[in-house]
């Protein structure tokens, strides 16, 4: 045995060649310890925070948004449970399959690639975050959905709150819609408060009352695996839920001016004249906000914006159209006021008015014969109106119908609204660049011309004739109770004092009781009980040279603007309504009985004292 | 002759060390797959079998008598190369690879075995061939083709990563051995020019673990997945550690293999920086006494062998930590002692007793250590 050892002691050759291999085992710990130290010493916060990215994922939990009420606090816009269905992009295994197959139960737009592209953007940007890929499933989806569980990993259905509108069509333009945050939204939130799929208000009064609508997001920390399971809750925070708005409109009111209106293009507005408050605003044709809520599809929203008739523009805040005899009774009060004629004085008219080589008619080719203010006002004699355009010239008339809040902003608290234009000298200097003539005076006696008004305008202005002078700002929200629970009420805000004289007013709401019970031209709107005053208007939208033709007889986008205009009771206003119907030919025909519907409604649920003895 | 006892010659040192990092690696173990809710005996229990297992390896080696081990070191290594040829065969395949064999209940991997075998061969041979003042390229052609066969065999699974761990061996005993510096610059530089031929001789996944270990971030859910999560685990702990059992990445399965190839990031998250640098100091300890051994040993067989054990140890333990911290693909190679896996527990603990066997030498001429002289007067 021993034999086999070949060397009787130590090889200094070996022992050097183990020291040098211990130089490389000295060294390779080194290199290893200073890797140790960059990980777990340098580096080591960020590991960290990686490890809790991992680790802990913040699932929100959306706060519902807060109710809309009308007067009588029945819910116009309310809160919902909704199955949505949420993406997790970092779970997300195979975005292609999983999006093709939720095509199949899911209404996708196939070629829409939105979807597709958010959740990769995502998946970049911000992965931990869920993304609301499509709201309102029907439970069969919902079913089929979970059935699907496994090849759907970065998919679940989540209940949570969604926006619906119990009147539908009804209140559309008032309310608004809401829709999901879009990325400018996103940052321009100023304190952070609002997150990638949140709803936020888009149009009307859920945009303009967004910050008290919106609630503030709560969330709950889970621990997750690496499948991305939920392992345990670290921690909840709970969410506020958003305030509530009460307004003065009222569903009823609405509903009525709605069906009145039926499928014709149009505004219905009525107002509480001593207090501005909005009792009911409706424009057709109009649209469904619950579509919004569920996403709208590319489709629908074409056909939204490509429709003639308009339907996403709010009419009775955002159109203007020529008043026509609808302005007569702010003549009126103008020549009265400025002492330019008397009432009694008295014109004939032919059915014609001639003024140079131009001549004028009347809506009445016979004529009216002999007539003085109160009978021009209630047979809107056309030839009267002439004359007293051209005696009291465009600026006194302008400046009485801009204080009574024609062809200005009224202030209502809608967003987008736009004012008309009273024409006047300085505006005829200044924007067309040349002088005003007489024929344009003649015009502007009834209605037509430059002049062009919102029907809110002219809803405000008849208010304005209603309490003699008292211009109120029209609002409609009456109060708002806050997601700190604080309450604030919007009491009714006098814009002016108008220092009419209170015989001349008294004289114009005769007149203008006269159009409606007077066998004028406002029969139509005649209450049973209560003295309904009012004003017709028929808009010309195109001159039709040579004969007279009758506006029913006229392509539809050249026939007249149908106007009715009235407040009720009389003597003591509780309520303006202001109708107008485009294209909808004569306003003692086509508008009338819509302000007649709404005020039977109006005054369905109150009584109303005897009417005070006129000439007093 | 008067000779102290087998026992008076015990190589204590190397078993304590062992002991002390598979203790580590027992309650590591446990760390790493208390959550797994696997049917059947749990892998901890396993462990501590395979950890009883090794100690009784561990005294068989070191008992087999004098020269045994270098007598029958050649027998060894046609067995475990036959072995290699059945398990290419006949063996089961997991992951891609056909790497193990099943007795009973138990599988296991004779690479590792071929590990231990193609040392003891090398050793046998570098013994013969040594003469004063280096070999030269005559010599050492026939140790590079007795590594060859193991190679190609084990290369064959395909495991490229244990069958890297030959050239290893042979590079570190071809430096013991005293090959001349000329001859292994040669080889050095063969090496490097081999790179591209690698290359194109590997498979997909492995082209793709080299690729993502260069750039993790080139694929973070799949190749590279693996990398990131390990430096995360590794870097979350921090200096202290987040605690035993307190670690997130293994528990919530964020990290694969977390109890075979990836123990060490469990370890290291749960226990930090001071946990790390104690392990190192116990692997620095290890191999520091291997290589000691090498140099101490009167006969040359055992030099060189302890020198094929100490290497063997060395690219284990080196290869593992640097993959763990993301300065190596990711290769299968488990920590000694650490990793949970019987194989490899049997395979090192087997290397130490013939380490600590073969070590006995060293008291022959010299009359032995204070405590061995007295066991002589």
């Amino acid at each position: 045995m021993m034999s086999r050892i070949r060397k009787r002691e130590q090889d200094p050759d070996i022992t050097r060649r183990s020291l040098i291999l211990l130089y490389v085992v000295f060294g390779a710990f080194a290199l290893l310890l200073g890797r140790l130290y960059w990980l777990q010493v340098v580096e080591s916060d960020r590991y960290r925070d990686l490890s809790e990215n991992n680790r802990l994922r913040l699932r929100t939990v959306r706060a519902p948004r807060g109710l809309i009420f009308d007067r009588k606090g029945r819910a116009i816009a309310e809160t919902q449970g909704s199955f949505n269905l949420v993406c997790s992009p970092v779970d997300v295994k195979n975005l292609e399959a999983e999006i093709g197959l939720l095509a199949e139960i899911v209404e996708f737009d196939v070629d829409d690639t939105e979807v597709l592209d958010k959740i990769r953007r995502a998946k970049r940007t911000n992965p931990y975050t869920g993304i609301t890929v499509a709201r309102d499933l029907r439970f069969e989806q919902v079913s089929v959905i979970e059935f699907n569980r496994e090849n759907l990993p970065g998919f679940s259905v989540l209940v949570e709150a969604k926006r619906s509108y119990p009147y539908g069509t009804s209140f559309a333009h008032v309310l608004g819609y809401v829709g999901e945050a879009s990325p400018e939204e996103l940052e321009q939130s100023e304190d952070d408060s609002l997150e990638m799929g949140d709803l936020v208000g888009k149009y009307g009064l859920e945009r303009l009352m967004d910050d008290e609508l919106r609630g503030v997001n709560g969330g709950r920390k889970v621990e997750v695996d690496a499948a991305g399971r939920d392992q345990r809750l670290v921690e909840e925070v709970p969410f506020q839920a958003g305030g509530s708005v009460h307004t003065s409109l009222d569903a009823d009111l609405q509903v009525t001016a709605q069906e009145a209106l039926g499928n014709r293009a149009g505004a219905v507005i009525a107002l509480a004249p001593r207090t501005g408050e909005v009792l009911a605003f409706y424009s057709g044709p109009s649209f469904d906000p619950n579509v919004f809520t569920r996403g709208i599809r590319k489709a629908e929203w074409q056909a939204l914006t490509a429709d003639p008739r308009k339907p996403m523009q709010n009419k009775g805040l955002q159109g203007t159209y020529a008043p026509g005899s609808t302005i007569k009774p702010f003549l009126a009060l103008a020549a009265l006021e400025a002492k330019v004629q008397e009432k009694g004085k008295t014109v004939f008219c032919t059915g014609s008015y001639r003024l140079g080589n131009h001549v004028f008619r009347c809506w009445k080719e016979k004529g009216h014969g002999t007539v003085d203010m109160y009978r021009a006002i209630v047979q809107s004699c056309d030839v009267y109106f002439y004359t007293l355009g051209l005696k009291l010239g465009p600026d006194p008339l302008a400046k009485l119908e801009k204080d009574a809040g024609l062809g200005t902003i009224t202030g209502i608290d809608l967003p987008g609204e736009r004012k008309g234009l009273v024409p006047d000298t300085e505006w005829k200097r200044t924007v067309s660049k040349s002088r005003w003539n007489d024929y344009e005076s003649v015009l502007l006696g009834i209605g037509q011309g430059a002049i062009h008004l919102t029907p809110l305008e002219m809803t405000v202005g008849y208010a304005s004739l209603g309490t003699g002078g008292e211009v109120m700002r029209p609002g409609v929200v009456s109060k708002v109770i806050g997601k700190d629970g604080k309450i604030r009420t919007f009491s009714p805000e006098m814009l002016r004092k108008l220092p009419w004289d209170t015989g001349n007013v008294e004289f114009i709401r005769k007149a203008l009781a006269g159009v409606v019970n007077d066998y004028g031209t406002g029969g139509g709107a005649k209450l049973p009980g209560i003295v309904v005053g009012g004003k017709t208007g028929t808009a010309q939208v195109a001159s039709v040279k040579g004969k007279m033709i009758k506006s029913e007889d006229l392509p539809y986008e050249i026939r007249d603007h149908a106007w009715f205009v009235a407040f009720a009771p009389v003597d003591d206003p509780q309520i303006v309504v202001a109708a107008m119907v485009e294209h909808g030919g004569h306003g003692g025909s086509a508008a009338a009985p819509i302000v007649k519907a709404v005020m039977q409604e109006f005054f369905r649920t109150r009584t109303v004292g005897p009417p005070r003895k006129e000439g007093t | 002759m008067s000779r102290p006892s087998k026992w008076a010659r015990m190589e204590w040192p190397l078993l304590v060390n062992a002991l002390a990092l598979c203790a580590i690696g027992f309650l590591n173990v446990y760390s790493g797959t208390r959550v797994h809710g696997v049917t059947g005996t749990a892998l901890v229990t396993k462990q501590l079998v395979w950890i009883l297992l090794g100690v009784g390896a561990f005294f068989a080696v070191f008992l087999l008598s004098d020269g045994f081990i270098e007598e029958t070191a050649n027998g060894f290594f046609i067995a475990v190369l036959l072995l290699l040829v059945v398990v290419l065969l006949v063996g089961k395949v997991r992951g891609g690879a056909q790497r193990w064999i099943s007795i009973g209940a138990f599988n296991f991997q004779p690479s590792e075995f071929a590990k231990i075998a193609v040392t003891f061969a090398l050793a046998r041979y570098f013994s013969g061939t040594y003469r004063y003042g280096g070999i030269g390229m005559r010599e050492v052609l026939p140790a590079i083709g007795l590594v060859l066969a193991p190679f190609l065999l084990v290369a064959l699974q395909p495991d490229l990563g244990s069958a890297g761990v030959f050239l290893f061996i042979l590079a570190g005993m071809s430096v013991v051995a005293c090959v001349r510096w000329k001859v292994l610059a040669f080889f050095a530089g063969s090496a490097v020019a081999a790179v591209p031929v690698l290359w194109y001789f590997m498979k997909e996944y492995q082209r793709q673990r080299v690729l993502t270990f260069l750039n993790p971030e080139l694929d973070p859910l799949g190749a590279g997945y693996h990398v990131i999560q390990s430096k995360i685990a590794v870097g979350s702990g921090g200096i202290i550690g987040k605690g035993y059992l307190q670690g997130t990445q293994g528990s919530l399965r964020f990290l694969p293999e977390q109890h075979t190839d990836f123990a060490f990031a469990i370890f290291s998250e749960e226990w930090g920086f001071l946990g790390s640098l104690l392990l190192l100091v116990l692997f620095l300890l290890l191999v520091y006494r291997l290589f000691f051994l090498t140099g101490r040993s009167q006969d040359r067989f055992a030099s060189f062998a302890c020198g094929g054990i100490a290497v063997f140890f060395l690219t284990h333990i080196v290869i593992n930590l640097a993959m763990v911290c993301g300065l190596f693909p990711v290769v299968g190679i488990p920590l000694p002692f650490v990793s949970y896996g019987g194989s490899s527990m049997l395979t090192g603990m087997m290397a130490l007793g013939a380490a600590a066997n073969l070590s006995r030498s060293r008291f022959t001429f010299q009359g032995g250590g204070g405590k061995v002289r007295r066991i002589d007067s």
